[in-house]
């Protein structure tokens, strides 16, 4: 019996998922198709092609200057995200909390936010000069006002019912931090979260090629500059796959540990 | 005291958000005027310190730097209506034809999270240094964001409301008129508002990475002369534009959002 349910619920969901994943395979076989042929019609000889980009990409893989940039790039990123979002977090939940801050600062944080990061860059390698400082200085930039303005709104969002309970009850203003304003900020920290890390990847990639320092971002730049676009496709594969990644697994962590946010988590 | 500071007040208000405002000036003005005019400039300033506030406004005086601005603006206009005109139709589309959809979301969500920056280097070496490619960078940092939003809204359609308009036997101009188009503007607007701020970072970064021209170029000359007034004063302009469009373009979306219909 047990037998017969799991056919009846399970067959029709997974004969309708194989559809899905066919349409999905054949699309990204004619993209790939039409790429090849066309650049090998009408684009000049050192474009790339996907075929020879499947040629080079295991020697890209393991040359240990691609690891060594990758590894470069990441790191920075990890940190300079991880120094934005305690910063972030913290002016973020005083702004939310405290009208006196959310007034001082809030133009500010807007501004900045709004401000195209590039454009700040050259200021950015003139103060922390042409070394990774720079670089860290430019990803935690591009990062922290997201989330601070996430922070931020999160913190304002907190249920007033949920606030008079907690007065009710007498809780201490470490109970409220902490069990009920974190808690109930926690998506859209999470969606400011992704958006700083888009916009810190974007922040190491550009300060790489701006003051050529070593980095993914620069072994792109310096393959594309000696036409080996194969090899330079690879590193973009890389950072696409950093950001796919990056998207799945805050989408697990949501699923696997905040179920009931994820409606909000997604849409915010 | 503190209930007084935080109250809702409208004069307090007021005041709060002018103190802020005159703490942030007067402190810029300080590390300005006592750090290396090589360094930091402050923002009004005096002879041995020029202000970038007073820079920016004699800018507008400037024939070579109203110009620059103009060069900028057509780049900006130029990428931005290219990629709206392409993607919202196109994600209208999408919601029409739902295995197209289904066939393409996962290609439109990798290139929306590629970080276009990293292909300016292959649009410098396959198109060159012209007018163009800035184009096309622009293009490629507001296509993306437009497009996968108007798939989200897509995705939303109710697939009762086609079947409804199906069965009244309406017509496919009406069908896209009043259900596809109400339906996923609201969402275009809000992948519009991303990418207005987008556009903006990959004209600066073309104008900085292919040939310079415009605002980049302002920003470029100045800092390689350690004009820190030029600097930020071209930055100041930078952000006062991307404030403003940034403020048009949440208001569009925050009068179109009642189409939405969660609230209902």
């Amino acid at each position: 019996m047990i037998v017969e349910i799991f056919k009846k619920h399970q067959m029709p969901r997974l004969r309708f998922l194989n559809l899905d994943l066919c349409a999905k395979i054949i699309a990204g076989i004619m993209i790939l198709v039409i790429w090849q042929i066309g650049v090998a019609l009408f684009a000049a000889n050192f474009v790339a092609k996907p075929l020879s980009i499947i040629g080079v990409f295991p020697d890209v893989i393991t040359d240990e200057v691609f690891i060594e940039a990758t590894a470069a790039t990441l790191s920075a990123v990890i940190k300079g995200l991880f120094i934005a979002l305690i910063a972030g977090t913290i002016v973020g939940v005083a702004m939310g909390r405290v009208k006196f801050f959310d007034r001082l600062l809030n133009l500010y944080i807007n501004g900045f936010y709004t401000m195209p990061m590039v454009a700040a860059l050259p200021l950015l390698t003139i103060w922390f000069g042409y070394e990774s400082n720079a670089r860290l200085a430019t990803i935690v930039f591009a990062a922290f006002f997201s989330i601070a303005m996430s922070a931020r709104d999160g913190a304002r969002a907190v249920p007033p019912e949920y606030l008079e309970v907690c007065s009710a009850y007498r809780a201490k203003p470490y109970h409220i931090w902490f069990d009920i304003t974190v808690f109930s900020s926690l998506p859209y920290l999470i969606a400011g979260f992704r958006l700083a890390a888009g916009r810190a990847l974007v922040g190491a990639v550009i300060a790489e090629f701006f003051i050529s320092l070593d980095g993914l971002g620069m072994y792109i730049l310096s393959h594309t500059r000696s036409f080996q676009h194969n090899e330079a496709v690879v590193g973009v594969l890389m950072l696409i796959a950093f950001g796919l990644t990056f998207e799945s697994t805050m989408n697990w962590v949501m699923r696997r540990y905040f179920p009931w946010y994820r409606r909000e988590g997604r849409g915010a | 005291m503190l209930s007084i500071i935080n109250s809702d007040n409208r004069w307090i208000k007021y005041v709060t958000v002018c103190l802020g405002l005159l703490l942030g000036a007067i402190a810029w003005e300080i590390f300005g005027l006592n750090s290396n005019p090589a360094f930091m400039a402050p923002l009004i300033g005096n002879d041995e310190h020029p202000g970038a506030a007073v820079r920016l406004i004699s800018n507008f005086s400037d024939q070579e730097f109203v110009e620059s601005l103009i060069g900028s603006a057509r780049l900006f206009i130029t990428g931005f209506t290219i990629a709206l005109i392409i993607a919202v139709p196109f994600g209208i589309l999408l919601a029409r034809l739902n295995w197209l959809r289904v066939a393409l979301d996962t290609y439109i969500l990798m290139l929306y999270v590629t970080p276009m920056v990293a292909l300016i280097p292959f649009v410098l070496a396959m198109m060159g240094f012209d007018f163009w490619p800035k184009v096309v960078v622009v293009f490629l940092f507001s296509f993306f964001p437009v497009l996968y939003n108007t798939l989200e809204g897509a995705r939303s359609v109710k697939p009762e409301l086609l079947e409804v308009a199906h069965s009244f036997r309406s017509n496919e101009i009406a069908l896209w008129t009043d259900v596809l188009v109400p339906y996923t503007l609201p969402y275009a607007l809000t992948g519009i508002r991303q990418a207005t701020g987008r556009a903006l970072v990959g004209m600066i970064a073309a104008e900085f990475f292919l040939s310079t021209s415009g605002l980049g170029k302002e920003i470029m000359i100045s800092s390689r002369t350690f004009d820190m007034a030029g600097v930020l004063a071209t930055i100041i302009l930078i952000t006062i534009i991307g404030v403003l469009m940034m403020r048009l373009a949440q208001a569009l979306e925050q009068h179109f959002s009642s189409w939405r219909g969660l609230e209902r």
